[in-house]
């Protein structure tokens, strides 16, 4: 299947020419991605004219790598494709002034390519590798602009944070293979079981990581020091999506007491995230809190056993949010600064860019008739024909509350204040960029039917959903807005902003232990150096005392004998003096010896040696 | 008469070696060297050719007087092509003298009696054998007729004289005990230990005098130095082996716990010593490689040693015989063409290149030293004498082998000094091509011998 291979292979293309030409990478990675999005508006066309899309390549020998193109695939590749497109375009304003252009739209590129492999992959092998490979993307993106101060830091913490919970995968992934004796993912979630509990408490571990669910939710915060673009897309829409998009594919396996826990830690990250995002003082690092709230609301409604509705907001929020995230790059742009204090008042001075963040925003509310509406509603409509209505209810509009308050929040701030005029380059760019996504998360409900047919799955419908959601989003809209967040949290004020760390949080619970370990590893290295250096000390020493011994004793003894030798030689030339009869006596003498040796040695005469 | 026929036909080489120095003689009457010459090749030639179908017999001509058996065989491939070399080394010393045809003919007699000797079953054939080859010796030694090689000709001969008449006078105790002059009967010896083992030490002074024993080998350095260089070589080579054959030929049928063992390993250990020590002061290089032949003839005696007990034994007899000839005959072959003085070798490693890496390679074969021949003989006799119980032997082997390094190096050392030279010597050097075709031989056989050594071993054990 070409279409399929194409999706990924048109970035690579892109990242492999901008690497390779390093001129005008801006329009190779539009170019590029542009011919990716084709390529998955081709697929999507495909699958849903009932085509089943699917490409094997060699691999292991009895695993090979395989894509494949099912419907939800080819969905989420296609929003992929879409953010990417409007991302990419947005970026080409936002870095025009950037010296290493080239670098950042290669590892874009790079990064689109391996994403929509692990969107297509249809085997655990692929879907590790292209894990992997968006790890090191992001970790490469966020730290961007690793001269400026803590940049470094922050994307090696995220690297961290990731790789750690990734483990989960390997082991998963292991687990299903072991016991389906199938590397496909299809095959392998047939499983059932005691492994299929395990698999799926690994998957969760994994996608917790990935999608920076609580308590791994302190890197996505942190990953908001890369360039806005990427904020946008890997950190809204696609990387951290990865690990919703896992648990969506692997629902089938998920046994009832996973499903529990999946979306017992959806609702503990919505609600603690959206607390801390009310006292956040930074821009981006609130949307990026909004962003591991609304995966927590996707969590528990895979949790509640809908995972279509958790589709729905999936798809509804990586368009919302990149629209915020772009917006919000204008602000930055406009203020040279993130913070909140530093950004009153900037929605005057940039009112289109204002209109366009309070639409998407208001969408992220949930207000109608906007897309995030639809889909937070299917989500709550979902919790309450779960087993766990009130459980999943209460934390699903404590989310929803929350957000409404944290946008309005956010809002508010943003209109109010002094507006400064000062001459920002790249508005056309960002300006399209940023309108496309506004339009697409404004008119997605448009598309819904269409998305919940080719999934071949109606979510659950219910009116009393409908008023809760829209009750919680506009009394959350209302709170934030009266009364500010910062007031509103009370007595949790300092807490949040310390991201809710209990008793020191990271610092306290791993990394001082794992220094300390490290300490403690060192100190016994040291001692192990000492050790071998004395062993090697005390061989120099044995050497120092052979070396002694061999030039007193052994040189000597060897002089003394080439002396000996030399003498003996001399003495043995006065035996040649050249009188024959003198010789000849020798001779006699010599014989006379060697008769009575013999004689001493023979056996039969009696005094032999026996042998 | 058939048989008489059929044991003659068994001499060939012998007799075609008798022949060839009948014909030599009347080429030298007839005062035409060159055909001497010509004749002596071919007639070696053809005697070494002759004695290849031999190979492999175990058996015994003229009532058993004579044994044709690996020894004498081997004997004949080694000496044979020895004389040659040796032959073709007195063309280049002395060719257009006066006299040179005598020397072919002497050659010729006296590697005849070397053959004797190295086939001989009888302890009469070891008295013709020793008197053939001194004869014709006394002779080669006394060729320059000044008073130097006079000296040591006579002294040869008056050494000779006295030593093979002790050896005749042990053996008459030999035949008064057992009756009979075959060695294949020397069984009987065990009725008188006393007779046996003065008869025992008769022999060892025969044989040992022309191996060049310690302390039989007095004479040796005098008529080295005496004779000329070509002379010198032959002498080092193939009475020696002759010798050293027959002393083999007398073990294999002496009884075997008589102690004789224990005596000879004794022998050659005081003969590597003392040989070696002795040539480590010498200034003349004839003299220095005297000691160092007699030294070899101290090897000899290992395999001799272990001849009863080991299989090795005989393998590394042959094969150190092979080694030794080579290399002995083209170290001598160096010599005669660049001087007999150290002083003559200075700086012959720049001078001549290929000429020094081979007198190199000889002496670090004499030495014993990987992959040459040397090593692959010594290799032998060490694992013969360690295989027959002589370990303590092997050692003071090993020992004498780190000693005559530093005999050897006091030569080879000089060779690469670079120093002022006579010009002289180069003139000599390129007028004798024979000599370079003697010492290109050697290295050729000293360097075939060792690699092929592991393949030589195979040949052997037939």
């Amino acid at each position: 299947m070409n279409l399929l291979a194409l999706i990924p292979l048109a970035p690579l293309a892109g990242a492999v020419l901008i690497a390779v030409f390093r001129r005008a990478p801006a329009m190779l990675a539009l170019l590029s991605v542009s011919a990716g999005l084709a390529a998955s508006v081709g697929l999507l066309v495909l699958v849903e004219g009932g085509a089943a899309a699917r490409l094997s390549l060699p691999g292991l020998p009895t695993m090979p790598l395989r894509l494949s193109g099912e419907p939800l695939q080819a969905l989420l590749s296609l929003v992929v494709a879409g953010v990417a497109f409007f991302v990419v375009l947005y970026a080409i304003g936002y870095l025009r002034a950037e010296p290493r252009r080239s670098r950042f739209f290669f590892l874009l590129c790079f990064f689109i390519a391996a994403m929509q492999t692990l969107v297509l992959a249809a085997d655990w092998l692929l879907l590790l590798a292209a894990w992997e490979l968006i790890g090191l993307s992001s970790y490469l993106l966020i730290g961007f602009w690793y001269l400026r101060p803590g940049v470094a830091s922050a994307a090696s913490r995220a690297f961290l944070y990731t790789r750690s919970a990734d483990i989960g995968l390997y082991l998963a992934a292991f687990v299903l293979i072991l016991a389906s004796g199938s590397s496909e993912i299809a095959t392998s979630l047939q499983t059932d079981g005691s492994a299929a509990t395990f698999a799926g408490l690994l998957l969760l571990l994994a996608a917790m990581g990935k999608s920076a669910q609580t308590p791994f939710h302190d890197w996505l915060q942190r990953a908001m020091a890369g360039p806005t673009p990427v904020s946008a897309l890997l950190h809204s829409a696609t990387l951290v999506a990865a690990g919703a998009i896992l648990l969506i594919r692997s629902a089938a396996l998920l046994p009832a007491e996973i499903l529990l826990l999946v979306a017992l830690v959806g609702g503990v990250t919505t609600v603690v995230t959206g607390l801390i995002a009310l006292g956040e003082s930074d821009l981006k690092r609130l949307l990026a809190e909004s962003t591991s709230s609304q995966y927590g609301l996707m969590l528990i409604a895979v949790g509640a056993g809908a995972p279509q509705a958790a589709v729905l907001h999936l798809i509804a929020h990586a368009a919302i949010k990149s629209a915020l995230f772009l917006a919000a790059g204008v602000f930055q742009h406009s203020r040279e600064s993130t913070r909140l204090k530093d950004l009153q008042g900037v929605g005057r001075e940039r009112a289109a860019t204002y209109a366009g963040f309070t639409l998407a925003a208001l969408a992220l509310a949930g207000i109608p008739p906007l897309s995030g509406y639809f889909s937070k509603d299917a989500v709550i409509a979902a919790t309450l024909a779960s087993p766990h209505p009130g459980l999943f209810g209460v934390l699903a509009l404590a989310g929803t509350l929350l957000t409404g308050a944290y946008v309005a929040r956010a809002l508010r701030i943003l209109w109010r204040g002094e507006p400064r005029r000062r001459q920002v380059g790249g508005q056309v760019w960002m300006g399209a960029g940023l309108a496309g996504l506004v339009v697409c998360a404004v008119t997605l409900k448009l598309f819904f039917p269409a998305i919940e047919s080719l999934l071949e799955s109606v979510p659950a419908q219910s009116p009393l959903a409908s008023i809760l959601g829209l009750a919680a989003a506009v009394s959350g809209l209302l709170l934030g807005g009266l009364i500010g967040g910062e007031r509103l949290l009370g007595p949790l004020r300092p807490w949040a902003q310390q991201g809710f760390a209990i008793a020191g949080g990271v610092m306290t619970w791993v990394v001082r232990p794992a220094l300390a370990v490290a300490h403690g590893c060192q100190r016994l290295d040291d001692r192990l150096y000492l050790a071998v250096l004395g062993v090697g000390r005390s061989g120099l020493r044995l050497g120092q005392v052979t070396r002694c011994g061999d030039e007193n004793i052994i040189d000597r003894l060897i002089f003394s004998l080439a002396h000996a030798s030399r003498v003996g030689g001399v003495r043995l030339r006065g035996l040649h003096n050249g009188l024959v009869h003198h010789e000849l006596a020798l001779t006699a003498a010599g014989g006379v010896v060697i008769l009575g040796v013999l004689v001493a040695l023979d056996r039969w005469i009696g005094f032999g040696v026996t042998a | 008469m058939q048989e008489m026929a059929h044991d003659l036909a068994l001499m060939w080489p012998e007799i075609v070696v008798l022949l060839t120095a009948v014909v030599t003689l009347v080429c030298e009457m007839l005062r035409c060297a060159r055909a001497g010459f010509v004749s002596l090749l071919a007639g070696l030639m053809l005697a070494s050719v002759l004695s290849v179908p031999l190979l492999g017999l175990e058996t015994a001509v003229f009532d058993g007087t004579y044994r044709i058996n690996a020894l004498s065989v081997w004997a004949k491939l080694v000496l044979l092509p020895a004389t040659l070399l040796a032959a073709l080394l007195v063309r280049s010393e002395l060719a257009n003298s006066p006299r040179e045809g005598t020397v072919y003919s002497l050659l010729c007699f006296s590697t005849f009696g070397a053959l004797i000797l190295a086939g001989s079953g009888d302890t009469m054939l070891l008295a013709l054998g020793l008197l053939m080859s001194g004869l014709a010796s006394f002779a080669l030694v006394a060729w320059s007729r000044d008073s130097r090689a006079t000296e040591a000709a006579m002294k040869f001969f008056i050494y000779a004289s006295v030593c093979g008449a002790v050896m005749i006078f042990g053996l008459s105790y030999w035949y008064g005990v057992t009756g009979t002059t075959l060695l294949a009967d020397l069984d009987g010896l065990q009725q008188a230990p006393y007779a046996a083992a003065f008869g025992l030490v008769g022999v060892l002074v025969g044989l040992g005098y022309k191996a060049s024993l310690v302390p039989f080998h007095f004479w040796a350095p005098d008529a080295y130095e005496g004779a000329p260089v070509s002379i010198a070589a032959y002498l080092s080579v193939v009475p020696k082996i002759g010798a050293l054959f027959a002393l083999a030929q007398v073990v294999i049928d002496l009884p075997d716990d008589s102690g004789w063992q224990g005596m000879l390993a004794l022998v050659a250990a005081v003969t590597m010593t003392v040989a070696y020590l002795a040539a480590l002061v010498q200034e003349n290089v004839v003299r220095m490689l005297a000691y160092s032949s007699v030294a070899q003839a101290g090897y000899f005696l290992l395999a001799i040693v272990s001849l009863a007990t080991s299989t090795l034994a005989l393998p590394a007899l042959v094969v150190f015989a092979a080694a030794y000839s080579a290399m002995n005959l083209g170290a001598f072959a160096v010599v005669a063409q660049t001087g007999v003085s150290r002083k003559d070798l200075f700086g012959l490693g720049r001078r001549r290149v290929v000429a020094g890496l081979a007198m190199t390679l000889f002496l670090f074969s004499l030495t014993g030293i990987p992959p040459l021949a040397g090593f692959a003989a010594k290799f032998l006799l060490f694992a013969a004498a360690i295989e027959a119980g002589y370990g303590w032997l092997a050692i003071i082997g090993i020992v004498n082998s780190v000693l005559s390094l530093a005999v050897y190096l006091r030569i080879i050392a000089p060779m690469y000094r670079s120093c002022v030279v006579s010009d002289n010597l180069q003139g000599r050097a390129a007028a004798s091509p024979a000599a370079t075709i003697v010492w290109l031989t050697g290295l050729i056989a000293t360097l075939f011998i060792g690699v092929m050594a592991q393949g030589i071993l195979q040949q052997l054990r037939y």
